[in-house]
């Protein structure tokens, strides 16, 4: 850090009072407005006279260019445009009753937003100045605007003392978040700022707080890291460079500092008085800034040389706690494997410029042979096309993450792998996040720079007690059952990955235990079963532990690299990723074994995914069946797996037909939590969330519904048209269920219950089969055959159902159909139809 | 001595038989099913909804042993639209449609207040129902304040509603008070009683006069009619 003793000389540009400056988005111009009736334009690198526009009002309260034109705002309520070819007033953009507070244009430059000292803030198109949107409902006048680089969000300062955020990318401009207490509450020709401002990669922005400080909050809400202890004096301006390396500000302690965004330092000091705006050039190390005497200074070579190389720098990350784009911890995955995916989060894309270069020259020109450049160590010397089909330093694109090295560049193939993940956490999201969310409960944890604290919840009160504890090892996945909570942490420099169980209630004085695994193994997932503790490593390991942490069993699995595991009871299912399929990416392959029994149930089998498909979630329903979400809202689940071969994936419940989707008006997804009780348990996510957050989601549940046909629309005045399918549904439905419970049954030793459940669920199938005859019956003559079939499909232990099913067929005078019942009947009686 | 009460039920007597409605809870501790009168009750796991009868979800709620799932219709974005849509017509909103199902139910045990009731329509006790859940699971309900307020606004809206409805009853015609709520009738039936009775016994004076007068005109006595409903009357 250094304080700069050289001073550049200022300019009288303007008379005392406010003034303002901005480059054009090229840099060549400088613009510069202020109190007297003058425009001054200094053209970049030249030392000579500014060109003076004499032709505007006085008092100019806002500047803001674009490569040939720039507006200003004035006090008397009129926003102007001008020229930059011809230094000449152009035309009224609109005018307001009262003064102008800012200008902002977006960054494609087609809009202009206006925000006066009236509730109402406008976006002109600059192209057509009756197409506005209007932004209605501020409760107090505006102070600052500032568009969000991709141009489709506006953050709005107002002097109420919040920071609205609008979502401009409809005919009706919409608020998409509020950000209260954070900005401090000024009138609107104040000199201090509380300008909230986008950071280049567009996923957070800076605000000046009344501590003097500038914090730093992203898009979702959450506060990030801030610019702490720098200031002396109220925050006048502040902006990011255009790399986003640094945030520069100056406050009325006269001094303006320079950070750098990486450690939040200060690198730079320089004293000046009364700086009330200044400008980066948007490519070369100048500084433009002016007082609030009128003076402008132009400052070449502004940083010192070891500074300047930060803004070399291609586009640099905002301040993040946890960055969500650099970590793949828990159930984050990356996205890069190949290429870009688009999420659904993206902001809408930029579309090439017809007839540009790069369509003229055609996809050679972005390939290898012209690229005698080689980006070697990502310093962005090379200039790369990225993903929008333009060359870069386009400050327009939202950071991506760091990206991988040569990516584009080098023709190596990799297959795409599935990431691995823990069922049922979710990634940082400020400096929280869910290690477990299910049935029994919930763990999260607070990150406190040098420590976490976990928190463990439950639902049923009265059978746990909720517990808290600081931690030191930074655990990283967790498992909640209702006999203990099983913890992991990744290794670090001096210690390695370390297991930690906690069970819930001992009767000896202590028996959590902690396991160290061996030096260089880090653990992908961990699961907890009413019997073991699984662990899968990064070396392919499946280490099996007793509740007392006994290893009872290691081995290498056979498909890697791995990706989870679950757990319930003596069995384990492990993921893992299998061969190249055609599309480029692994298989995903999963085997399950008893542990108690030394037994495989299933070894090596496919887990049947589309393509493109990720798996979500895969957990044991409460019945101990395997069950699986995927990344198309698909739950399935194993049938018949204990017997090798034999397995499985059937549908239960697809969440894109639910009913509550019908309308295509709510745009939600689910997050899944468990099957238990014959429902689906998830947690409802709206607005275009990934994950669940604080406060704590309410659970929500969903019958099962196996896709069988269109989902039967509900038409409340002929009921009879949607039953035969809806029948036919919960007869495939039911007669799963009873599968699965047969299966049970066999395998371990049913209590008595279970087994009279299961004949209550043949009965209930047979009854199902009777109502769907009932139908058959009622909709006509030719109907009989499928009658007479939906007869055979009844198992019927007793024959009291196929006597019904006779009367049924004899109540609608189905004579025929009632005969050959009665026969089908007889067979049935003599054990005749056994084949 | 009689009771001096009014007919029909008391507004706490409204309350009581409300408190048969099913509502969705969300146990924090288990609790086996009970073997109560009006039939077994679902065992309690938590966190699995559970519908339980009212009284029984408010006892559980002031332990601190269970949450109460508010209906969907007693959200501020439902009663928002169900009091646009009640300032906006004469009529009263919809009740919920009937559910479907094999067995028949009556109007005071319909699922209307579990979490599956549809949001867009008032149930029949939704005015009490809606008070004891504020008065005893206002933190189970999200901004409480609010829809205690559109409460308010709905309750006054149909109350006008159903004043201004006994105006044209003076040209003898009738009210349609399809979607009146249990309370809404207790509260109401003094007043339109009242005012029902008034005009029967103005329009009887009337009646009596014309009749007497066409007695007098034709000659022959139909008044004897006339003289029996009088009897009545009295």
């Amino acid at each position: 850090m250094t304080s700069v003793t050289q001073r550049v000389r200022g300019r009288p540009a303007h008379p005392n009072g406010p003034t303002f400056l901005t480059y054009t988005p090229d840099g060549t111009k400088l613009i510069t407005a202020g109190s007297n009736n003058v425009i001054r334009v200094y053209s970049t690198g030249s030392d000579g006279e500014p060109t003076n526009i004499d032709d505007c009002q006085e008092n100019n309260t806002a500047v803001a260019a674009s490569n040939d034109i720039f507006i200003t705002g004035s006090e008397d309520g009129s926003v102007t445009v001008y020229s930059l070819e011809t230094y000449l007033y152009e035309r009224l953009l609109t005018r307001c009753t009262l003064p102008i507070r800012d200008l902002a244009l977006s960054p494609d430059g087609i809009w202009a937003a206006v925000a006066s000292d009236e509730l109402e803030i406008k976006i002109i198109d600059i192209r057509d100045m009756n197409n506005v949107l209007r932004i209605r409902d501020l409760p107090k006048p505006p102070k600052h605007l500032s568009f969000h680089p991709s141009g489709s969000h506006l953050a709005v300062s107002c002097t109420d003392g919040a920071v609205y955020i609008y979502s401009i990318t409809t005919e009706d401009p919409a608020l998409s978040n509020k950000f209260d207490g954070y900005i401090r509450r000024l009138e609107t020709d104040d000199e201090r700022s509380s300008k909230a401002i986008w950071h280049p990669d567009g996923r957070a922005f800076a605000v000046p707080m009344a501590t003097r400080d500038v914090q730093v909050i992203s898009r979702d809400g959450e506060k990030q890291r801030a610019f702490l202890g720098g200031h002396m004096g109220d925050i006048t301006t502040l902006a990011w460079s255009p790399n986003g390396a640094m945030l520069a500000t100056s406050a009325s302690d006269r001094k303006i500092l320079i950070w750098e965004t990486k450690t939040q330092k200060v690198i730079a000091r320089y004293d000046y008085t009364g700086v009330i705006n200044f400008a980066w050039h948007p490519r070369d190390n100048i500084f433009s800034f002016v007082t609030s005497e009128g003076e402008l200074f132009i400052y070449p070579n502004f940083l010192s040389p070891d500074n300047a190389q930060l803004l070399q720098k291609s586009l640099q990350p905002a301040p993040f706690i946890h960055d969500p784009l650099s970590e793949t911890s828990g159930n984050a995955r990356k996205t890069l494997t190949n290429g870009l995916k688009r999420t659904p989060n993206d902001p809408p894309k930029r579309q090439g410029t017809p007839n540009s270069l790069d369509d003229i020259l055609g996809p050679e020109s972005a390939g290898e042979e012209d690229d005698f450049v080689e980006d070697d160590d990502g310093a962005g010397y090379s200039d790369e096309v990225n993903r929008y089909g333009k060359r870069s330093y386009d400050l327009l694109n939202d950071y991506e993450g760091p990206v991988p090295k040569r990516r584009a560049t080098q023709q190596s193939w990799e297959p795409s792998i599935h990431e691995s993940f823990q069922p049922g956490s979710t990634p940082w999201r400020g400096n929280r996040r869910y290690l477990c969310l299910n049935l029994t409960g919930f763990v999260w944890t607070v990150d406190q720079d040098t420590h976490h604290t976990v928190t463990v919840e439950f639902y049923d009160r009265e059978f746990h007690r909720d517990f808290h504890f600081t931690d030191p090892y930074l655990y990283d996945k967790a498992c909640l059952n209702e006999h203990g909570t099983l913890f992991s942490c990744p290794p670090t420099t001096e210690n390695p990955a370390m297991v930690f169980y906690r069970p819930h209630e001992t009767w000896t004085s202590r028996a959590d235990w902690r396991t160290q695994l061996p030096a260089g193994e880090d653990v992908t997932a961990i699961s907890l079963s009413d019997s073991y503790v699984v662990v899968m490593t990064s070396t392919n390991y499946v280490r099996i532990f007793t509740l007392f942490g006994l290893p009872v069993k290691v081995y290498r699995q056979k498909s890697s690299p791995t990706v989870t595991c679950a757990s319930w009871r003596d069995y384990i299912l492990t993921l893992g990723n299998g061969p190249v399929g055609g599309d480029g990416s692994t298989s995903l392959l999963y085997s399950i074994e008893n542990v108690k029994r030394d037994e495989v149930c299933q070894s090596e089998d496919v887990v049947a995914l589309p393509d493109n498909t990720q798996v979500q979630s895969v957990f044991f329903s409460d019945q101990g069946d395997p069950c699986l979400y995927d990344s198309t809202g698909v739950l399935l689940i194993l049938q018949h797996w204990r017997t090798p071969g034999q397995a499985r994936w059937v549908p239960l419940l697809d969440t894109k037909t639910l009913e509550r989707l019908a309308g295509g008006r709510k745009e939600e997804s689910y997050w899944p939590v468990a099957v238990a009780q014959d429902k689906f348990h998830c947690i409802i996510l709206k607005g275009g969330d990934q994950y669940p957050y604080f406060p704590k989601p309410l659970l929500s549940e969903f019958d099962f519904r196996i896709p069988c046909t269109t989902a039967a629309t509900e038409d409340p005045s002929n009921p009879a048209t949607s039953e035969g399918p809806r029948l036919e549904e919960s007869f495939v439905r039911s007669s799963l269920m009873l599968s699965l419970l047969e299966d049970l049954v066999q395998a371990t030793n049913a209590s008595h219950s279970q087994k009279s459940e299961l004949s209550r669920r043949e009965v209930d199938v047979d009854k199902l089969l009777l109502q769907l005859l009932n139908v058959e019956c009622r909709e006509g003559e030719e109907r009989g055959m499928k009658a007479l079939e939906v007869v055979s499909l009844m198992r019927d232990r007793s024959g009291k159902l196929l006597e019904a099913a006779g009367k049924v067929a004899g109540r609608y005078g189905r004579t025929v159909l009632q005969d050959k019942i009665s026969e089908l009947a007889e067979t049935r009686l003599m054990g005749m139809d056994e084949d | 001595m009689a009771l001096t009460l009014p007919p029909g039920l008391t507004p706490p007597e409204v309350a009581f038989l409300c408190e048969m409605e099913l509502v969705t809870v969300i146990p924090r501790q288990r609790l086996e099913g009970l073997q109560l009168l009006g039939g077994p009750t679902v065992p309690l796991i938590p966190p699995h909804r559970t519908p339980l009868p009212l009284w029984l979800a408010l006892l559980l709620k002031r332990q601190n042993r269970a949450n109460i799932f508010p209906p969907p219709w007693l959200s501020p974005s439902s009663l928002d639209a169900i009091l646009q849509l009640e300032t906006s017509s004469p009529e009263f909103s919809d009740t919920p449609p009937l559910p479907r199902s094999t067995t028949p139910v009556s109007p005071p045990f319909l699922p209307s207040a579990t979490a599956d009731a549809p949001p867009d329509a008032l149930p029949y006790h939704w005015l009490e129902l809606s008070t004891l859940l504020l008065e005893a699971a206002s933190d189970d309900i999200p901004s409480a304040d609010h829809v205690r307020r559109l409460l308010r606004d709905l309750r006054e809206v149909r109350m006008a509603k159903l004043r201004a409805g006994v105006e044209v009853l003076e040209g003898g015609r009738e009210v349609k008070m399809n979607g009146v709520g249990a309370m809404e009738v207790s509260e109401g039936r003094a007043f339109i009683g009242g005012v029902v009775d008034g005009l029967r016994k103005l329009g009887a004076g009337r009646e009596i006069s014309r009749r007497e007068r066409e007695g007098e005109e034709g000659g022959l006595g139909t008044g004897g009619e006339g003289d029996n409903e009088d009897d009545m009357e009295y």
